[in-house]
């Protein structure tokens, strides 16, 4: 068997903020393959970013690795030097921001950035050659606008083309729609599909709206308290979770409810950790909750054909479900 | 938006200005005590001399028949005459005004040259090892707090001793002799980069500290472009557009501020024409002095304004 195109095991992330530590993985592990679509969803603060910017060593200073191990492509990215790094992230890595129109330079024009992205000085079909392919038209105006000429959708175009523009294997999208607008958010979706497909390389999105990128991809990461608490493909997990917060997460988002009417939220907020959890994290909120979840910290497991962190899996798969399977 | 809308607020707003600062000027200067018949006749001059004097000047008029002449007078492009030499003061300022050019443009580019460099050196160190308190952070702060006259009186000290290859004081004209002339220019361009040294080290520092921390240089970074590029492609522009709002304020400062130094240093400009102006109560020569050196600061702060726009497209002037 070959190595996986991302192995990141046992991760332990905080941020150092002043007076304590945020500890925002705590103990992710996660194996990404060449060639597939992987889903990581979970509520704000659920460690999503923090995950995503580690696979490219693009935390923030005040970011630390306090344990475990990243290896993208072979690279150790824990451990690699700059020049390795930038070697990784030139050639193998491309990220998607969340919103587009701050992750250009406000000061250059579009054809220049996507020129630069390019590496230099590509010719000018070349460039209209890439715009196509991330399905914006009208190039000529495109690439002399500044970033803030564009609307946000076009932006975010922009932003994909440049992600693409060296052929990455392993393209990484942070809440790619989150800041578009609703409309236009399902086809800026099926356009990264689409680039990943006709690429072969395997597409990360990160997002907190699992029916919509569960549309989208191969297999689903459900985040929880800075772990991978379900992991499998999305027809198994969107069927039959096995744990209690997938569950959650699908009856919130049930997908049948009508316009105007509100979410049920998941009662409770996501906890805050400063150091490793010594329970299960999610607890507090769980309806399947027993006193082994309060003092015992729960192992990933297989289960049914997916890995699942929850010393309830049983209980979960074999309860009766309310607003599940609608729209699949 | 068009130039013009972009720039008609800011033309009434240095309108108004101006007028401020003609009613401050000239009040302040009839505050003052004593008066040029004082100067002129020395201490025990009589009150028919003064009266006479008085007369002469239009000095025993009311303040405000005074001051709107003064202002009617500008507005027909006369800016007075000097009392003690008799000569129309705008010659005189024109005159004197390419040396303390010279000198202000000495002062910019030394600063320019060393500040914001340092700036962006100390800027990006600080950046990546989170370390705050960096060379940057020192310069910054010293310079800032050393005063003109202090700086000015030890390099004259020093200099007068040592000559080395400088000279303190004996202007020579730039046309006569290039060399001569920086001989003694260099010294006072020395002392009156060093506050701009500061500013321009501090504002760039920060302003890279704060450029770097922006989502497009990750997305750079994210990219796999070197430290090198960022820094030359993202980092210089972006953080060029604060700092282009300092230095013309500083530019500004300058052209018309440089007194001190310029009497320190005995350097023949506009400053030390004021300067000596002021010693004599020779109202004109002060009156235009100061108002055409605000204008001066205000026009270039008005261009800063332009570059600024052209510099940063969001502030969207059609080119
Ligand atoms: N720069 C930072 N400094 C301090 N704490 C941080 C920083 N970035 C993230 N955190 C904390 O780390 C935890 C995980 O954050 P992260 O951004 O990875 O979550 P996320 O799942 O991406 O959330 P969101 O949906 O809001 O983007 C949160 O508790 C957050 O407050
Ligand atoms: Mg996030």
């Amino acid at each position: 068997m070959t190595a996986p195109l991302v192995d990141i095991a046992d991760l332990v992330i905080g941020y150092d903020t002043g007076m304590r530590q945020v500890r925002a993985l705590d103990g992710a592990s996660l194996r990404i393959d060449e060639d597939e679509t992987l889903a990581i969803v979970g509520e704000s603060g659920s460690g999503k970013t923090t995950l995503g910017m580690a696979a490219g060593r693009l935390l923030p200073p005040e970011a630390k690795v306090i344990g475990g191990s990243i290896h993208v492509a072979g690279v150790d990215v824990t451990r690699a030097d700059d020049e390795a790094l930038r070697r990784l992230r030139h050639d193998k890595l491309g990220f998607v921001f969340q919103n587009p129109t701050t992750a250009l330079d406000p000061t250059l024009r579009i054809g220049r950035q996507v020129a630069l992205a390019m590496g230099g000085r590509p010719p000018p079909e070349a460039i209209a050659e890439l715009l196509s392919r991330a399905e914006l038209n009208e190039s000529e105006r495109i690439l002399r606008a500044f970033p803030h000429e564009l609307s946000g959708g076009m932006a975010q175009r922009v932003v994909i083309a440049m992600a693409i523009a060296r052929r990455p294997h392993l393209l990484i999208a942070d809440e790619p729609t989150a800041s578009l607008d609703a409309s236009i958010r399902e086809k800026v979706m099926s356009t990264l599909g689409r680039l990943r497909a006709e690429s072969g390389a395997s597409l990360v999105i990160l997002s907190h709206d699992l029916r919509m990128v569960a549309r989208h991809a191969d297999r689903v990461a459900v985040m929880y308290g800075g772990r991978i608490v379900e992991l499998g493909s999305v027809t198994r997990v969107m069927q039959a979770p096995a744990h209690p917060y997938t569950r959650a997460l699908l009856t919130a988002a049930a997908g049948n409810e009508r316009p105007g009417e509100r979410l049920c939220p998941i009662p409770g907020t996501p906890p805050i950790l400063e150091s490793r959890c010594e329970a299960c994290a999610y607890a507090d909120r769980c309806a399947f909750r027993e006193t082994r979840c309060d003092t015992e910290r729960p192992e990933a497991r297989p289960f049914l054909g997916r890995e699942v962190v929850c010393h309830r899996a049983e209980a979960v798969i074999g309860a009766p479900t309310q607003a599940r399977q609608e729209d699949r | 938006m068009r130039l013009a809308t972009y720039l008609l607020p800011r033309v009434l707003a240095a309108l108004v200005t101006l007028l401020g600062v003609s009613v401050l000027v000239f009040l302040s200067l009839r505050l003052l005590p004593g008066g040029y018949a004082d100067i002129l006749l020395g201490p025990f001059v009589t009150p028919e001399a003064r009266a006479v004097i008085a007369q002469r000047y239009g000095l025993d008029q009311p303040l405000v028949v005074q001051y709107l002449r003064w202002v009617w007078a500008m507005l027909g492009g006369d800016f007075g005459v000097s009392m003690v030499t008799q000569r129309p003061v705008i010659d005189e300022l024109l005159r004197r005004a390419p040396v303390t050019l010279q000198l202000a443009l000495i002062a910019l580019v030394l600063a320019l040259a060393v500040g914001y460099p340092l700036g962006v050196l100390s800027g990006v160190r600080a950046a990546s090892r989170r370390k705050r308190r960096d060379f940057g952070r020192v310069i910054g702060a010293m310079g800032a707090s050393v005063p003109d006259f202090v700086l000015g009186s030890v390099l004259i000290f020093v200099f007068s001793v040592w000559s080395l290859w400088f000279r303190v004081g004996g202007y020579v004209p730039l046309g006569v002799d290039p060399v001569g002339n920086l001989r003694t220019m260099l010294l006072p361009g020395l002392t009156l980069s060093v506050f701009g040294v500061a500013l321009i080290l501090r504002t760039t520092r920060d302003a890279v500290l704060r450029v770097m921390t922006e989502p497009h240089i990750t997305a750079a970074v994210a990219r796999g472009a070197s430290p090198g590029a960022i820094i030359r492609r993202h980092i210089l522009r972006n953080a060029a557009i604060p700092v282009v709002t300092v230095v013309a304020t500083y530019f500004g400062f300058l052209l018309g501020g440089a007194v001190i130094v310029e009497v320190l240093f005995s350097v023949p400009g506009v400053g030390l024409y004021i300067f000596n102006g002021l010693l004599n109560r020779d109202y004109a020569i002060v009156q235009a002095g100061v108002l055409l050196a605000a204008m001066v600061f205000i026009t270039i702060n008005m261009l800063a304004d332009v570059l600024y726009a052209l510099i940063d497209p969001r502030v969207g002037v059609s080119r």
